[in-house]
Parts: structure tokens; sequence; C-alpha cells
């Protein structure tokens, strides 16, 4: 890939983001979608749950991790949202509180939870890496079975009453924090980032806003629950080519999908990076939210290397954004 | 300046050599040998800081009311404005409240002035790779070791520059282009435009600090090329650790609380 082609390419994401960042309803758009239905049809279901004849041993850091590092785009995850169908009536998929449409506030669209793969480019136009795997895998919400979240009915009223203010937006709480740049918490975007392993821990460097997650390895403990960070505190270990990062300490401004709009500052996530072969990170979360949920709920993805030579480039978000004078007007000079 | 620097750093580790022989692995705090990765490279992995007022004003300032005094990070103390660019370091200077970008509006504030700012920033660095997360507006830039400078002709320009970086010997030489004409080098309005092109040097000095300098240089704005320096501190106690400084969401709870304005 020619870095003129993959900046332009960059450039129309950037663009797609933007308009997604005022619009708040691109959303919406599965990360899959676009995808070609037809393939995922003839596949039989049955290749989800092979393994592979030999496991994929990768190469080990100098401190002795397994190597994890390179640049990798995420597909699923968020994974609550129903592909986009033209016969959703009026509204379609754009009315998050349409009871007529596979609406995505409590389901995923495939009862099964397995859907195609990214194949050349992930949701933000990025290039990727090596042959999509040949077997399908779990992307969106894969826990509970019956995909229906496990909501405590009164936060799930709370959460419609929420959704019901945001477009357009009563005030500035109404605004999505990834509309406003915030760091973006665990869940919202797709990559690029950049993995780099320290001795002791993974530093992931995202292109979209710029931001780190580090994941301490050092066997130090949480923050005090005084400390409160869109990012949460994160420590980690690896059981045999697998990542398990804990994360807590997290502020009441992470959202999920535009469809979970918030999550509370009781969320403990459980996520789990595993090694798949040299160009795919199987990924799955565990959301924890015991203020919010009746009990933890399961989320899959994948994280796919991108094509030889991509960059991390800056993507800066906040300068000469627009979007909250054009929902709210100018604000008064101080 | 390269040899003078490598010189420095030469004279002030055999210095240092005794006193860690007391304790070799253990030592944390005081070791005079720095660390080397796998590759041999210096371990600059950590949390460092900046202890100085050079976020304020990189030249020699007294103080006033909010301004810390400091003397100056750059190496003669002048910076040789083109006289026009005089003028206009001087109106910013006049109109700095509001037209200093990153203390109005919390934009990223560029390369050397992230450095410098009074917030931790981390270095990650393996063999394969090297980024600079910073605390303030969460700002990041990889160091790509591969690769050139995106042609400017063609592609858009940054904030924090594009960064190329390659080792000689025990510093990391880090060369930023791309800028835009948008962020200054301080709070009193020294200033560059989009010609504006950084070589910054990172070398340890010891285990728990860096020298650090910049070499300025910007056709546009000044006469000649010129440098500031400074050392780094490694943040060492059990509060090395980057947090968030959230400084557009904190703007904009407050520029936004009585939202909506129009009716």
């Amino acid at each position: 890939m020619s870095r003129k082609l993959s900046s332009a390419i960059k450039t129309v994401a950037v663009v797609l983001a933007t308009a997604w960042l005022s619009s708040l309803i691109l959303i919406l758009v599965p990360p899959v979608s676009g995808q070609a239905p037809a393939a995922g049809k003839t596949a039989p279901r049955a290749a989800a749950a092979a393994t592979p004849a030999t496991p994929y041993t990768p190469a080990h850091t100098p401190d002795g991790q397994p190597d994890i590092q390179g640049i990798y785009a995420r597909a699923g995850v968020g994974g609550l949202a129903v592909e986009a169908r033209e016969s959703n009536g009026p509204h379609g998929a754009e009315n998050p509180l349409d009871a007529t449409a596979d609406n995505p506030l409590s389901v995923s669209d495939r009862p099964d939870g397995l859907r195609n793969i990214p194949k050349g480019f992930n949701v933000g136009g990025v290039p990727l890496a090596g042959a999509a795997p040949a077997e399908k895998r779990r992307l969106g919400l894969v826990d509970p079975p019956n995909k229906v979240l496990p909501w405590k009915p009164e936060e799930d009223k709370k959460r419609r009453d929420f959704l019901m203010k945001t477009n357009p937006a009563a005030s500035l709480r109404f605004v999505e924090f990834d509309a406003r740049c915030a760091l973006p918490g665990l869940f919202l975007n797709a990559g690029p980032f950049e993995f780099i392993q320290p001795e002791k821990e993974i530093v992931m460097a995202s292109e979209y806003n710029h931001f780190t997650r580090t994941i301490h390895l050092d066997g130090r403990p949480h923050l005090n629950s005084d400390i409160r960070l869109f990012m949460g505190d994160s420590i980690g270990h690896w059981e045999g080519n697998t990542l398990i990062v804990d994360t807590t300490n997290f502020n009441e401004f992470t959202s999920f999908t535009r469809e979970i709009p918030y999550l509370s500052d009781a969320l403990h996530t459980t996520e789990r990076f595993t090694i798949a072969d040299q160009n795919n990170i199987d990924y799955e979360v565990t959301v924890d939210d015991p203020k919010l949920f009746t009990k933890p709920w399961k989320t899959a993805g994948l994280y796919r290397r991108t094509k030889k030579g991509y960059e991390i480039m800056e993507y800066a978000c906040a300068e000469g954004s627009l979007t909250l004078e054009n929902i709210f007007g100018k604000p008064p000079s101080r | 300046m390269v040899v003078g620097f490598a010189a420095f750093a030469t004279i002030l580790c055999p210095m240092q050599v005794p006193a860690r022989a007391q304790a070799p692995a253990a030592a944390k705090t005081t070791a005079a040998t720095p660390r080397r990765l796998a590759d041999g490279k210096p371990d600059f992995n950590g949390i460092w800081q900046a202890l100085n007022t050079a976020s304020w004003d990189i030249q020699d300032h007294v103080g006033q009311l909010g301004i810390p005094p400091g003397l100056g990070v750059v190496e003669g103390n002048e910076i040789p404005y083109q006289p026009s660019a005089l003028a206009k370091k001087k109106e910013n200077f006049a109109n700095r409240k509001t037209a200093d970008l990153t203390e109005a509006k919390c934009y990223l504030p560029g390369v050397p002035r992230i450095t410098y700012m009074p917030y931790p920033f981390q270095i990650a660095q393996s063999t394969k790779a090297i980024a600079f997360s910073y605390e303030f507006d969460h700002a990041l830039r990889v160091i790509h070791t591969e690769g050139q400078h995106p042609d400017p002709n063609s592609f858009l320009d940054t904030w924090m520059g594009d960064s190329r970086g390659h080792w000689e010997g025990d510093t990391l030489v880090v060369d930023v282009r791309n800028f835009n004409d948008q962020t200054w080098f301080d709070k009193a309005g020294n200033f560059h435009s989009e010609a504006l092109h950084v070589v910054e040097r990172y070398s340890l000095a010891d285990a728990d600090h860096m020298n650090y300098e910049a070499t300025i240089d910007d056709p546009k704005v000044f006469t000649k090329a010129w440098k500031m320096s400074m050392p780094l501190y490694r943040r060492t106690g059990k509060d090395a650790k980057l947090l968030e400084y959230e400084c557009i969401f904190y703007l904009q709870e407050e520029t936004y609380k009585n939202a909506p304005f129009k009716k």
C-alpha cells in the first residue's frame, strides 16, 4: 500500500469520523457491515468451533512475554448494533428506540454471534495484513446466550429516557463523550492501535484521538478507588498466549456504544487478548457493572494486524472541532 | 554539538560509578549505569518530567502573578527572530491569554513545548518500537524508526509533528517536521511557522536523569537555527504513573455548562 493511498484512505476515515461525531447516527453502522453476507451462508457453522491443528506459537519478547507487538485494527467488540436494514420502516435502524426494528437496545442481530471477519479493510478504512482467517469468529455479544443484556429494569428505563434526550442533545451531559473528544474508554473505537511491549507492561497507542493505554504486568495492585479515569486502571498477566487484563477505577464518563451511552463507576472489565496467529488476536471482554446489570455479560471481537508499512499518524480530534458550538450555539464570551 | 553532548554524558557517568557499586541489581534511584534493552540501546522506559519554568517562558524571566520566575532554557538566551517575527512575538505576548491555543483552548501544544509542560510523560520503548505518551491532552508521539517524513506538499500538517527517530550511539535523535503554524513554544508568545524543523536529542546522564536538547530551525521566522536544552527527571516515587489531564473535557464542562445557548 503506497503511503499516498494509505493517507487518502485515512482522510476518508477522518471525514467519516467527523460526520460520525457530529451526527451521532453513523455509530449504528456495525463494524462488519458491508461484508458479503453470502459468504457467511456457505461457511459451515462448525468451522467456528474448529481449533487449528497446530496451536500457534508466537515469538517471545526478551523478558519472556509472548510477543503481541504490532499495529492492529479492531472489529466487533461493540457489536450490539444491528445491521442497517432498509426494511425497518421509516425510522429504520436510525431510531434506537424503534421497537419494531431489530433494534440494538438489548440484542445482537445474529443468534449464533458468528460473523464474517473483516477482509481487506476495517471499518475505518485501515488496510489489513494477510488473508482473512477462514473460519468465522465470534464478534459482538456472546454472553448471555439469549443475547438479551441483563439490564436492571429501572436502569434500562433510565437509559432509554437518557437516549431520548440525546438527539438533539438537551444539554452537555447528553452529548456523546466520544463526540467531545474525551478519552473513549475501552470499547468505542476500532483503532488502529500500536502494541508496544516494554518490560512488564504493554502499551497500546491509539491513532484515533491519540490516546494511550498502559497495562501493567508488574503485579501492582489497582489504584486507590478515589482515582477515577476515563480509561480505567489496567493490570494484567499472561496465561499461555492469552493476555488477561483486569480494569477498574473507571469514572462515570465511559460509554459502550451509542445504545449504552454510559456505564457506571462500578464498571469492572476483564479482557482476554489471545494471540491466534501471526496476524490475528482474538479478543473478548466481560463487562461487569453491578449498578446497571444483574450479572456480567461478554462481547467478542478481533484485532487484526494492519498491512506492513502502516504507520500511526496524528488524528487530532478536538482541535478546531465545532461539534459543541454547532449543537448548542456559540457560548457567551467569558 | 554532538561531540560535546556525548562528552558530557561520558564524563558524568564514570563519576557516579563508585556510588553504584554498592548495590548492583536492586539500586533503583541511584544507579549511575543506565539499564539497557536486549538490543543494547539505553532503556528510556518510565515516567519523565521537566522541572523548570520554560512552559511559561523559555527565556529568562522574572516572576509575575501566577508566573514563576526562571532562568531560560534557550542557549545564550537570545532567540534569533527576523525583525518582522520579533514584532509578531511581542504581539503574541500582548494577546497571550486568548492567542495561545494551548492555554486558551487546550489544543495540542506541539514539540518541543509538550516536553517541558508541568505534566509527566511516559516513554514506552521496546526493541521494536518507541512511543512518547503525555499526560496533558493524552498527547501521543509514535517515534517512527523507519521511513521518511511525508512530503509536506501532499500531506496534511500536524500539531505534534511527524517524528522520525534514530540512534547516534546512546543518543536518541528525533527529527520532527510537518508541523502546522498554530502552536507556540511557551505562554510568552514565542512562535514558529509551518516550516518548523525540530531535532531532539535524548540521552541518559544516569539512570534517572536525561539530557534533552532541541535544535529549532524555521527559515520563515528565525535568522538561524537555535537550541534549547534542559535535564529531564525520572519520576521514581510510587506516584510514577501517568494519569489523565483531560484539558478539553474540563474546558467544555466549564464553557458549555449552561448550554444550549440559542433558542
